[in-house]
């Protein structure tokens, strides 16, 4: 599993890829944190605000901050 | 794209959307929707893309302040896009400003006259 944080290195998300980390880490999941920084590619993935979470390229949330368990649900949901 | 960042401050994110289908009608709802965007209301987006169930624009529709669907006649395809996604939307239809699908030369004058009285509404 690839979690990508998208966003151009704001501080919430910073704090999102934290989250993402104390997420997989809380449920024990086996995945890979990558950073999209880049606003062309953010752009091509639709992102239209940041930050933004997708899941092996699947864009869940664009313009939020999620907190650990939000995301967890959502690495459940993408398993 | 306009004020994307939801790190701080007050940012209101409006993202406007056109049908831009084949008609005269589509035309002026993709201009109009351009003129609002170099204008500063809203960051404008692929109502396609919506349509086509792509994450990233789904995402976005549903975080953003205020979605802005642009259709150019009563067919309505953005509103019934929006509408089956179970996503908010403000609506307009340019056929509504006096302009006839078909008929209306779609000139600067027109573009401008709509997007004044859609950018004074949203």
């Amino acid at each position: 599993m690839v979690i990508q944080i998208l966003g151009t290195g704001c501080p919430k998300c910073k704090a999102l890829e934290a989250n993402a980390r104390q997420a997989i880490e809380a449920g024990g999941i086996e995945a890979t944190i990558e950073k999209v920084t880049e606003i062309d590619r953010i752009m091509d993935m639709g992102v239209m605000m940041t930050p933004a979470l997708a899941i092996d390229g699947v864009v869940k949330s664009a313009g939020k901050l999620l907190n650990k368990d939000q995301i967890l649900a959502y690495v459940k949901e993408g398993k | 794209m306009g004020c994307t960042c939801s790190c701080g401050g007050d940012c209101t994110v409006n993202l406007l959307y056109a049908c831009s289908g084949a008609a005269n009608t589509g035309l002026l709802a993709d201009q109009v929707a351009r003129t609002l965007a170099s204008d500063g209301k809203g960051s404008m987006t692929c109502l396609a893309a919506v349509g086509a169930d792509l994450s990233g624009f789904l995402a976005s529709a549903r975080s953003a302040d205020k979605n802005v669907v642009i259709d150019g006649c009563k067919v309505a395809c953005g509103a019934k896009i929006f509408t089956e996604k179970g996503l908010p939307f403000e609506h307009y239809i340019t056929t509504d400003f006096g302009v006839l699908k078909g008929q209306t030369p779609i000139t600067a004058e027109v573009i401008e006259t709509v997007a004044l009285q859609i950018g004074r509404m949203m």
